[in-house]
């Protein structure tokens, strides 16, 4: 069974641990409660980067309405629990059942599309849901919803501070990026980077593609809602902006597209330059930062899509033997 | 018969670029395809290997009608076809590139990369480049060798061999007869008519999206209409 997984090579496998390691140990060291929680909201970006990078970044497939799964995700647990008492623990795998019906439900007419359909198409129902959800006073309404305020026990996940959640979210992160990579090395991952070459080529040698895509949408499906359950459980509050706003959807695709679409790591990597930043912005601009994330976000966009289409990893892959001959010439 | 197409058309509005064309391919044979630019041989392929659905006719293979199925279902059934215009998997290495063709009947990752690579080496390329940096000419021999890897009965080849140099025709041609002897049978359009001649017992010519002649290589460069379809008058038709 070892032998069927590739290893990835030496070099990478060291910044793995040392990565993993530094992981681990930064809410220990980093102990205040503002560090930690840039560490927290690191890792749900990079869990939701990482769960949209799936279907958008490894199959090509370029969803910008990510947050109906995210908002899903978020507010399954905790309606069940204002409506019937139940704990987050058990409302989790409901909103990523329901994640992954909606997705299904999207996939099957979008994919016999070309994929700007499917882009479309998940804007448009990202925005309807946020709206109808607005408007439902059954689902809190413009309000939103809140979740327990005090423990029952465990199952509730609700803790004080933030280290509990801290390591939650990073084993979830972990779980995102072993299935990842497990499914990269399968014929899956090779069917869906064909997929995302040549749809037309990939067919001609027998891809079930509508199949694959909808598979690989499910998974990023059930991945972002377990993001947003986190999320929920996390902040004990939901609303319709926070939850299926377009800001959510956005950060997806540009997290992942700065780190670099399609890679391992590219997600995390995006993750850990943005989400400091945007942190950086909002201190600095007070109450502006948000407006501030905004400009960036469309810098960004604007300089991957002019110079770096493949992000920074892609970059990185490059530069490196590049900075490595100099470095044994000097 | 392997293959039996029987009056295949494909029209695009009032254009019919496939207009009642037949072919019957026996297992084992080389049929040459060939005819003036724009007679309709892509297209032909096309619906062949179930990219474009005809809008006439039918086509069986191995006796199953095949007329309506998607090209995935064709691939499964033994159907493989390369593309003019090559389409490989550029953000790939070429021997992941033929991965993904061995992946259909090899589910399982080492199976399909050792079959892979054994297909490479057939082929002459190099597995480990990545198919962004082929050259047109490499990228259609990319295009049979990952077709050939997903293990096809029949093997539609549309102008593999152009844009090679004289020098490299012979290697080219040797390739396509090692697929041959491997028990696959192959349809080929091609413009040069040394390939043709060399490969090929039986040839189509194809023109306005018909077959005008048919015979040996010898017998359809003396026929009256195919001088005609490629030199006479109304040989080609405007491009509108
Ligand atoms: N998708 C299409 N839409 C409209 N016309 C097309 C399309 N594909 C091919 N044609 C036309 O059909 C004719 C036959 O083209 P093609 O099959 O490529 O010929 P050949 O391969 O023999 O050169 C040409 O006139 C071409 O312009
Ligand atoms: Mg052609």
């Amino acid at each position: 069974m070892r032998k069927l997984l590739a290893q990835p090579a030496s070099g990478q496998r060291v910044s793995i641990c040392l990565l993993a390691i530094a992981l681990v140990l930064y809410p220990l060291v980093f102990s205040d409660a503002f560090y930690r929680d840039i560490g927290v909201t690191f890792l749900l970006a990079a869990i939701s980067a990482s769960a949209w990078n799936i279907v958008g970044g490894y199959a090509g497939q370029v969803s910008v309405g990510h947050s109906m799964f995210f908002g899903l995700g978020a507010y399954t647990p905790l309606l069940l629990y204002t409506l019937w008492g139940w704990p987050p623990l058990a409302g989790i795998p409901v909103g990523i059942l329901l994640s992954i019906g909606l997705a299904i439900i999207i996939g099957l007419p979008t994919f016999r599309l070309s994929g700007h359909y499917f882009s479309m198409a998940t804007i448009a129902v990202a925005e309807l849901i946020r709206i109808f959800v607005g408007t439902w006073a059954l689902v809190g309404g413009a309000i939103g919803l809140q979740g327990p305020a005090l423990a029952r026990g465990w199952w509730d996940l609700t803790f004080r501070g933030d280290l509990p959640y801290y390591y939650i979210f990073l084993a979830v992160l972990a779980l995102v990026l072993a299935v990842t990579f497990v499914l990269e090395q399968r014929r899956f991952g090779y069917y869906l980077r064909a997929i995302k070459s040549s749809e037309r080529a990939a067919r001609s040698l027998g891809v079930p593609v509508r199949r694959t895509k909808l598979q690989a949408l499910a998974l990023s499906a059930a991945f972002a809602a377990m993001a947003g359950s986190l999320y929920g459980v996390k902040t004990g509050f939901i609303d319709p902006d926070s939850g299926f706003g377009i800001l959510v959807s956005v950060q997806m695709v540009i997290f992942a597209a700065l780190g670099g679409a399609g890679t391992l790591f590219g997600p995390l990597i995006g993750a850990l330059i943005l989400v400091p930043l945007q942190t950086a912005a909002n201190t600095w601009f007070g109450g502006g930062g948000s407006g501030a994330t905004f400009v960036i976000y469309g810098g960004i966009i604007v300089l991957i899509a002019r110079f770096e289409p493949g992000g920074l990893f892609d970059l990185w892959r490059r530069l490196a033997p590049l900075l490595r001959r100099r470095a044994h010439a000097a | 018969m392997l293959l039996e197409a029987r009056n295949v058309s494909k029209a695009f509005g009032d254009f019919r670029a496939v207009a009642g064309a037949d072919i019957a391919v026996e297992q084992g044979e080389i049929v040459g395809l060939i005819g003036p630019n724009g007679a309709g041989k892509s297209t032909f392929f096309n619906c062949l290997a179930g990219d474009t659905l005809p809008t006439t006719g039918r086509i069986l293979f191995d006796g199953v009608d095949v007329t309506r199925a998607p090209p995935e279902a064709h691939a499964r059934a033994g159907i493989g076809r390369t593309f003019q215009v090559p389409t490989t998997f550029d953000d790939m290495s070429v021997l992941a590139n033929v991965m993904v063709g061995a992946f259909l009947r090899r589910p399982h990752r080492n199976d399909a990369r050792e079959h892979a690579r054994r297909i490479v080496e057939l082929t002459g390329l190099r597995a480990d480049q990545p198919a962004r940096s082929l050259g047109t000419p490499s990228r259609k021999r990319l295009e049979i060798a990952r077709v050939l890897a997903s293990g096809p009965r029949l093997l539609l080849l549309d102008e593999s061999l152009a844009g090679l140099t004289p020098g490299e025709l012979p290697e080219a041609i040797a390739l396509v007869r090692r697929i041959h002897r491997m028990g696959v049978t192959i349809v080929i359009v091609e413009h040069i008519m040394e390939v043709i001649m060399t490969l090929t017992r039986r040839v189509l010519v194809f023109n306005q999206g018909r077959v005008i002649a048919s015979g040996t290589p010898e017998q359809v460069v003396r026929d009256e209409a195919v001088i005609e379809a490629y030199l006479g008058r109304g040989a080609r038709r405007p491009r509108e």
